[in-house]
């Protein structure tokens, strides 16, 4: 009974959370913190007990206030959507005891509450999106998500983040209104908003209703593409994401635009099904729009002189490549894709925190000033090198096995020309990624006798740094060890 | 705003404002407007004594504290009315089934925990409304 209650108990505790916090404001902002923290791991703890649950057991189906699926809204807990809430709360728990730490550097005291507040509503979105079976909810969800990530963006006050921040919203008011366009459209011609029902009956309406279909699938695709920043769509995400603060660029990159991209592989594979993605040729256009991503973001990441522009447009190039293993239209290639999604959440988070320790302690963030910064922050050093070497893909990483299988799924396809694109985008990413460890652990010797004066960084950063780079090598080790889980939520969505 | 005519008329027209706002969040379950609605009305009240008696006088009459806490308890009514679907009949806000009194059709007293939502969606949107006014006066320049 009470299993069937954990999924709205999680978006409840996010949401008592998001509201005590401005009651806790006359009292320490300690109290606040530890309970945000407990909140975190009650979530993590039930969701991942229920990625247990509906992998061994059933799976859950939850409608709010008793209504039918057709009047009311229902949240499907699946493999699939528990496994990416139980990794959406691991990397919010490990970003969050970062922000701990850190201060969240450049945000004003007074504002540390808000910045929680928004976090905790932001992963209450997310929970919601992964878990509801509804279009239209889905699209509520967006639109909080959406609001929220641009006071995130804007929280430093400062012009650069102005500027950021309304690019961001003009883009995506104008990605969530299209997906909208495409849920009316779905609804005219199928009666429903739920995924399941529309799924039943999007074929009748296919041949019914085509152009309404054809038009709704272009809409929902394009409006989730700016939102996941897949390459034409992407130019808000380096602005956004570098002047946001460390934390929350991490949440950015290694979540949220994740989220979206599920959002999309729920739309393509539940809701339109592979026989009409199949035959309106869609494949083709993503692996196109895939492969452009692959190679021009690693391209414009090379020519940025700012470490965290540089993250960012690794991060559009990365999501490239998780196009590429949704658009395969193969069992393969969705868990390609879903290993990479969590591979390189890992390796983005630990990038964008290692970095904002640096940022933090040395106020700079050229690529050229990290001459010689192994000798003087070591850890925050070495586990940007772990991950840079995971986005390179070397093996004994995780970015490894994810590359591996994308390889694989290609090749089973009969793609060749896609393999050679996914090699030539991983060696430009070894133009961008080696020179800074190099320089930072190889050149400039007068630095060497900085080894006596190692930066003390607080314990809740390091800890987190740390988790992360282990973390990144075991499932570079075994990655059998979640690829059942994987298997499982990739067969919820190929039948 | 030093003007006696446009002070006079505004303590004339809150009170109507006000109970024209409580009557549309009451009624919202049997007639088009709500929580919503009748939240806006009053917020814009707030607003239009905020504009005509200055930003002192009417933080005397609706602090930023207050807010806080009318923004907070709104959502957190919500929650607990849902809360109780929960507990009573094992589904998040279930009226019907968790026993919730249904009334007479076309009276102001049915409909189960609505005009309760109602009313907790109508504190929280008049205590955004004068909120959002407010930080936009205070703000100072970036």
């Amino acid at each position: 009974m009470i299993i069937e209650q954990l999924p709205i108990i999680n978006l409840l505790l996010f949401l008592f959370m998001a509201l005590i916090i401005p009651l806790l404001k006359r009292k320490p902002f300690k109290i606040t913190l530890i309970l945000g923290f407990i909140v975190l791991i009650l979530v993590f703890i039930s969701s991942g007990y229920l990625l247990w649950y509906v992998n061994n057991v059933e799976i859950i189906s939850y409608t709010f206030g008793g209504h039918e699926t057709r009047f009311g809204i229902e949240f499907l807990v699946n493999p699939f959507s528990a496994l990416f809430t139980t990794v959406i709360s691991g990397l919010a728990l490990i970003i969050y005891v970062y922000s701990s730490g850190d201060k969240t550097e450049g945000i004003e005291k007074k504002e540390f509450g808000r910045y929680y507040v928004l976090l905790f509503i932001l992963l209450l979105s997310m929970f919601g999106i992964l878990y509801t079976n509804d279009l239209f909810n889905t699209y509520v969800f967006i639109e909080i998500l959406s609001i929220t990530t641009c006071a995130i963006i804007s929280i430093k006050k400062k012009k650069d983040t102005y500027t950021s921040a309304f690019r961001y919203v003009m883009m995506n008011e104008i990605g969530s209104l299209s997906y909208l366009f495409g849920v009316a459209l779905i609804y005219m011609a199928t009666g429903f908003t739920n995924i399941t029902l529309v799924s039943e009956s999007i074929q009748t309406a296919f041949s019914a209703y085509p152009f309404n279909i054809i038009i709704a699938l272009g809409f929902m695709i394009i409006g989730l593409g700016i939102k996941a920043a897949i390459f034409p769509f992407h130019i808000w995400l380096p602005d956004a994401h570098s002047s946001a603060p460390s934390t929350s660029s991490a949440i950015l990159s290694a979540i949220v635009i994740k989220v979206y991209l599920l959002v999309m592989v729920k739309v393509l594979y539940s809701v339109f099904g592979l026989d009409i993605l199949v035959e309106m040729n869609i494949p083709i256009i993503l692996l196109i729009l895939s492969a452009t991503a692959m190679i021009l973001g690693s391209v414009f990441a090379i020519a940025q002189k700012d470490v965290k522009r540089m993250l960012g447009y690794s991060s559009v190039a990365q999501v490239g490549y998780i196009l590429l293993g949704i658009s395969l239209l193969s069992l393969a290639g969705l868990e390609a894709a879903f290993f990479h999604i969590i591979s390189h959440g890992l390796m983005k988070t630990a990038l964008f925190l290692s970095v904002g320790e640096i940022i933090f302690y040395k106020k700079t963030r050229k690529v050229n000033d990290f001459d010689g910064m192994g000798f003087i922050m070591p850890v925050a050093m070495g586990v940007f090198s772990i991950a840079a070497l995971g986005m390179i893909g070397l093996p004994l990483t995780s970015g490894f096995i994810s590359k591996l299988n994308l390889g694989i799924a290609v090749l089973e396809n009969n793609y060749v020309i896609f393999l050679v694109v996914l090699i030539l985008s991983s060696l430009l990413n070894v133009i961008y990624y080696l020179p800074i460890i190099i320089l930072a652990f190889l050149r400039n010797e007068k630095y060497h006798y900085r080894m006596t004066t190692i930066e003390h960084t607080p314990k809740t950063m390091i800890t987190p740094l740390i988790f992360l780079a282990i973390l990144i090598v075991a499932l570079g080790l075994f990655p059998n060890v979640i690829m059942p889980v994987i298997e499982s939520a990739a067969k919820t969505l190929i039948p | 705003m030093n003007d006696i005519i446009i002070k006079n008329i505004t303590r004339i027209v809150i009170p109507f404002a006000q109970a024209y706002g409580i009557f549309i969040i009451l009624n919202g379950h049997i007639s088009p407007g709500g929580g919503f609605a009748g939240g806006a009305i009053i917020g814009t009240s707030l607003i239009l004594y905020t504009l005509v008696f200055g930003r002192e006088k009417g933080k005397k009459k609706f602090s930023h504290k207050m807010s806080e806490i009318a923004e907070s308890g709104g959502i957190m009514i919500f929650v607990l009315i849902g809360v109780i679907g929960i507990i009573m009949a094992g589904s998040f806000l279930a009226n019907q089934s968790a026993g919730f009194p249904q009334g007479e059709l076309g009276n102001i007293l049915s409909g189960g925990f609505i005009p309760i939502l109602m009313i907790a969606i109508g504190i929280k949107v008049a205590s955004t409304m004068i909120s959002l006014f407010n930080i936009l006066i205070d703000e100072e320049k970036v």
